[in-house]
């Protein structure tokens, strides 16, 4: 063999080299995502606590009706999601493509209701003279900031996930992405879902009336 | 699929299980907040439920407790410590703050 055809053989060789974690690339590449994306909602948290102990007349405006109640629901709603995905990934894992595109379809579904029940919610809190830098009641202006900066952000994580979801579906069902795919966006979804249990106690039920 | 792709893991029914646990939890979280608890204690029970619902959740949904133990350690002591690093950092601006010169 001549020097340059074993060159390419060990670069070859250097490039199929089996993960130090047993994972997939793509995987790896989501835990490392994840692990960056948590710091930036555990930046937005920390900020939200600092605030709020900076501000002795911070507002707590949320009653058990209809905030608190549209909170349980939205945490089931988000909760249920994330057993359909499972169920996605091991029907995707056994192969068995049409059940897995069924839970990935009431995924979809799920995170759709979770999104039009916060929009609901921001909605009526708008209608009520929330912004992001206005108090309706009085307090401090920077409640607004913090209530619709950090669940602003969670919305578009599951609104960005719905839209992934969707489409690793139809690549799903056409053969065209494979059960790791399928495994890999359930590893985001369950993150967006982890997320919003951090942010339903301190952002909702710290601010009961 | 891939080659290193691995397919153990939790049965549906632990799932389920697990689902079931976490639904609990959310329901004492609310429980606890109409119990009239000091701010700091109340403030203290959420995060640990939130905690025990995340590390659930990590561990079963997103099988980090099935992947090797070298991705659960390079990970998370990372995170762990960026977090506290924010938390050791935050206290920090608030100081700042009232050392900020009165405008004229």
């Amino acid at each position: 063999m001549s020097q340059s055809a074993m060159g390419i053989g060990a670069a070859h060789a250097a490039g199929t080299e089996a993960s130090p974690y047993g994972i997939p690339s793509k995987k790896l590449a989501m835990w490392l995502f994840i692990t960056a994306d948590a710091a930036t909602f555990g930046a937005m948290l920390f900020a939200y606590g600092y605030l709020r102990i900076a501000n002795p007349d911070w507002t707590r405006p949320f009653g058990f009706w209809p905030t608190i109640v549209n909170g349980i629901v939205m945490t089931v709603v988000l909760l249920t999601s994330s057993l359909t995905m499972v169920a996605a990934v091991a029907a995707a894992q056994s192969g068995r493509v049409s059940a897995s595109v069924r839970w990935l379809g009431a995924t979809i579904l799920l995170g759709i209701a979770f999104a039009a029940l916060h929009l609901r919610e921001w909605l009526a809190m708008i209608g009520d003279g929330w912004r992001l830098f206005q108090n309706p009641m009085g307090g401090s202006p920077l409640f607004g900031a913090a209530f619709f900066g950090i669940t602003g952000l969670h919305l578009l994580h599951v609104i960005c996930g719905v839209v992934v979801i969707g489409a690793i579906t139809i690549g799903f069902r056409r053969g065209r992405f494979d059960a790791g795919h399928v495994e890999t966006t359930a590893l985001y979804w369950h993150f967006v879902d982890l997320v919003w249990m951090f942010v339903f106690p301190l952002v909702y039920l710290m601010n009961v009336r | 699929m891939t080659a290193i792709a691995s397919h153990r893991g939790p049965t549906m029914k632990l799932y389920v299980v697990v689902w079931i646990g976490l639904i609990l939890i959310v329901g004492l979280e609310v429980f606890l907040t109409y119990e009239h608890l000091p701010a700091g204690t109340l403030l203290a029970c959420l995060l640990g439920l939130a905690l025990v619902e995340a590390g659930l959740g990590v561990m079963y949904f997103m099988h980090l407790k099935y992947e090797r133990p070298a991705l659960f350690w390079s990970l998370i002591p990372y995170l762990v410590f960026a977090l506290v690093m924010m938390d050791h950092f935050w206290p920090d601006a608030l100081r700042l703050m009232r050392q900020r010169m009165p405008g004229p």
